[in-house]
């Protein structure tokens, strides 16, 4: 990834939080640290504010980044800081064993299966992670999916060339505390967005598909209230223009 | 009759103009090479309460005002109520004022009504101007020499309202001259070379930059704001990186990460703030990242009165946060002090690679002081974190076990010696460690590197006569009442002082001064005693150790701790 994009290892920072996600940094051969549980994004900050020259990524889970952290994300956002955010989304807190976090599919108690398999569904809304990030108007905001490898990596390394704040979302599988329905029917209804042809919106839709213009805010904000389950959509959903 | 210090309160509601009143009188007897420290005592509120402030000054030196004023200039008598204590009358208080008091308070013989909205409406068409009309008349009882003020105002930019009202000011004194005020006046100082003026947070602000402070991360909060504004200052038009975070613990991240790629940084705050940092702080001990904090304390817990002074973090600045995580805790008694230990703060966070807190207060930090400046001019070590060498290339243990226990960090960026850290346990590579050796081992490593600390014998002030058996050990702003109760009572000769600037890990020195004592006097502001609580879990003190702790929210006044101290002496 980043010899593709001309960055020696020793220019770039991968910065994680706590989580299952948080140990990449351990897996990548750059300069790494697992800090802070929701805190990455601010540690990210700062050095890259300091050093802009340096490449910085800021790693963490849905967790970390939008529960525990989820009051660092706009400010870091609306400051445009040149920064990766990439959010491994696997819709629960898996290194503490199985509890709800903010992305866990909302079901009423006891109905469906997209449900941390231990404990008790939430029963708040959930956090809906691209919609937010618009939002806050973040000016580059994209989805993967964890099990497409060429296409995500293709996504960060556009995350990372984009001038800005770079928000990635990864729909991720958990293993262990995941029903395997939940990956398996994101992966089976995905839906690529890509620039210049139609978008296809779910059978509830009554609008008329347009053509995908990632530069159109107003679009991708309607983009973003599709709902994930129904029909996840992958791709670049809105890329600010660099002044 | 000419004295050496003369003490003046002005007290008023907001709009009266008593700050700006005494911050005109204090900038004009500093040119003339007054030394002076000013207090500001105000409400929570900040329009609409009621602002006083207490200007001692003084032809030789000094620490903190007199107890008692000698003249009071009071716009409104309702609002002297709430500052009675700071602003003590006697018999001889020469008591100016506008309005009759419909309070029950006997006022002294020399005490003179004066009209000074009307004065002023003469003089300028405005009411407003009272307190330059009270500038001018004050002037001329201290005795301040006309021409002198011309010359001051004609010279110096921060005049320039002064001069745009010359009138009143004029006015001012043309009072004295009608009034059978009695005769005061200063001393001439013993030099005449102007003063400056500046509180403890300029200073913190000034010696960060010295220091090679490039990037600074803060949160608004009373009463350390002065800081992160003069940072603001300092760090714009691309000499440095400023930002106002989220919140403090965006603040402290910042640092952390600005750190980690090879760039001085630091971060103000107070308590509240200074909690949110605590997990952070961990961080910075464990993996042995820079960092550096300065709490301008206030009172506590929770919000506490967040205008007013206390020592009552000590606790957390030592011991704060979950598991063992060794910092340095460093604390200034002066403004002087302020300047110097925030330089030495940077020093030791960078070359032993850990988060360092500053413990400043709101007395030290908000009090304008008028001082000699050679302490701005001294040149001071300036030390940078121990960088890996060219031999280090390939084989790179962020965490190696060196003699000192000192690792090379190598910063983001430089070529050859990518890594990785943790704030979990870790081997000396940085990859985590789950065992007990290699916990057991790096904590020691952790200790053992700050322990030649202990040794920074200039890191404890001690003042008095040596081999002296009686001692007080005092730190923080509370020094400077303790030395000046002390000067005042003459009993240099009788008692030691000691003021460790260096709280954590403790200075062999204070232990020794301990040692030497056979009655000991410890002086603190928190309720708990916290300073006399971690000496005593440290060290052996006298039986007859006595400790005068207490809550803050006042200051100490001279005559409160003047008994004590007399009683160690019998």
């Amino acid at each position: 990834m980043l010899p593709d994009l001309e960055i020696p290892n020793h220019r770039a920072l991968i910065v994680s939080g706590i989580g299952c996600s948080s140990r990449i940094p351990g897996y990548i051969d750059t300069y790494g640290i697992n800090s802070l549980h929701g805190r990455a994004i601010v540690i990210a900050q700062g050095a890259k504010l300091t050093r802009p020259e340096l490449t910085v990524i800021a790693i963490g889970g849905d967790g970390d980044l939008f529960s525990i952290g989820a009051g660092h994300l706009p400010h870091a956002v609306r400051r445009n800081t040149d920064i990766t955010c990439i959010m491994v989304n696997n819709f629960v807190y898996a290194l503490t064993k199985g509890q709800v976090s903010p992305t866990t599919p909302h079901l009423r108690r006891g109905e469906g299966d997209f449900l941390s398999l231990k404990f008790y569904p939430p029963v708040d809304p959930i956090l809906d992670m691209v919609s937010y990030s618009f939002s806050t108007q973040a000016s580059f905001i994209a989805q993967g999916i964890a099990t497409d490898v060429p296409h995500l990596e293709w996504l960060i390394r556009q995350g990372i060339s984009h001038v800005g704040f770079s928000y990635i979302s990864v729909l991720t599988p958990c293993v262990t505390f995941n029903p395997p329905e939940l990956i398996s029917t994101i992966q089976t209804n995905a839906c690529y967005l890509q620039e210049g042809e139609p978008v296809k919106l779910p059978a509830s839709s009554t609008e008329e598909p347009w053509i995908h213009d990632p530069r159109n805010m107003d679009m991708a904000l309607r983009l973003a209230q599709v709902p994930l389950l129904e029909e996840p959509l992958v791709g670049i959903f809105f890329r600010g223009v660099v002044k | 009759m000419e004295s050496a210090r003369l003490t003046i309160g002005s007290v008023g509601a907001g709009g009266d103009g008593v700050v700006v009143l005494g911050t005109f009188l204090q900038k004009i007897a500093a040119s003339q090479g007054y030394y002076s420290v000013m207090p500001r005592y105000y409400g929570a509120q900040i329009r609409g309460g009621g602002s006083a402030v207490k200007l001692c000054l003084d032809s030789e030196q000094v620490l903190v005002p007199n107890d008692i004023l000698d003249i009071l200039v009071c716009f409104d008598w309702e609002k002297y109520l709430e500052f009675e204590t700071e602003l003590m009358l006697t018999e001889e208080t020469i008591v100016i004022y506008e309005y009759s008091p419909q309070i029950n308070l006997t006022l002294p013989p020399t005490s003179f009504q004066i009209d000074f909205s009307t004065r002023s409406e003469a003089a300028t068409g405005s009411t407003k101007d009272k307190n330059l009309v009270a500038l001018g008349l004050l002037a001329k009882i201290v005795g301040l020499p006309e021409e002198h003020i011309s010359k001051s105002i004609k010279d110096d930019s921060e005049f320039k309202l002064l001069k745009d009202k010359i009138t009143a000011l004029r006015a001012g004194e043309q009072l004295y001259s009608e009034l059978l005020i009695p005769e005061l006046g200063l001393l001439k100082p013993r030099d005449d070379s102007a003063k400056i003026i500046l509180h403890g947070n300029t200073a913190t602000a000034r010696a960060a930059i010295q220091a090679g402070c490039k990037s600074f991360f803060g949160y608004p909060i009373t009463p350390a704001a002065e800081i992160m504004q003069e940072m603001q200052e300092e760090l714009s038009q691309e000499r440095g990186i400023f930002l106002q975070a989220e919140d403090e613990i965006a603040s402290a991240g910042m640092v952390l990460g600005a750190s980690m790629v090879g760039v001085k940084a630091m971060t103000s705050t107070s308590g509240p703030g200074f909690d949110l940092m605590t997990e952070m702080m961990g961080l910075a001990s464990s993996a042995e990242i820079p960092m550096v904090i300065v709490d301008v304390q206030r009172c506590g817990p929770s919000t506490g009165i967040p205008s007013k002074s206390e020592q009552s973090d000590l606790n957390h600045a030592v011991y704060g946060g979950h598991g063992d995580a060794p910092r340095i805790v460093m604390a200034p008694y002066s403004v002087e002090g302020c300047y110097r230990l925030m330089i030495e703060s940077l020093n030791v966070a960078y070359h032993f690679q850990t988060a360092v807190v500053l413990l400043s207060d709101q007395w030290l930090g908000q009090t304008f002081v008028a001082i000699d400046d050679k302490f701005l001019q001294e040149e001071y070590p300036i030390l940078e974190t121990i960088r890996p060498d060219d031999t280090t290339q390939g084989e790179y243990y962020r965490y190696r076990l060196t003699e000192d226990s000192i690792s090379p960090m190598a910063a983001v960026g430089d070529e050859g010696l990518t890594h990785q850290t943790t704030g979990l346990a870790h081997h000396t590579n940085g990859t985590p460690a789950f065992d007990f050796e290699t916990n057991q081992i790096m904590h020691q490593k952790r200790w053992q590197k700050l322990m030649p600390l202990c040794k920074r014998d200039d890191l404890v002030k001690v003042f008095g006569k040596e081999d002296s058996i009686k001692g007080i050990i005092t730190w923080g702003s509370s020094g400077q009442v303790v030395l000046e109760v002390i000067r005042d009572l003459d009993l240099t000769e009788q008692v030691e002082v000691c003021i460790p600037e260096l709280l954590h890990p403790l200075p062999d020195k204070l232990e020794r001064f301990v040692r030497s004592m056979s009655k000991l006097l410890i002086i603190e502001m928190n309720y708990t005693g916290q300073f006399h609580h971690l000496l005593r879990s440290n060290l052996d003190l006298p039986k007859s150790t006595k400790v005068y702790a207490r809550a803050g929210g006042r200051p100490f006044s001279k005559q409160e701790l003047t008994n004590l101290i007399i009683e160690l002496v019998q």
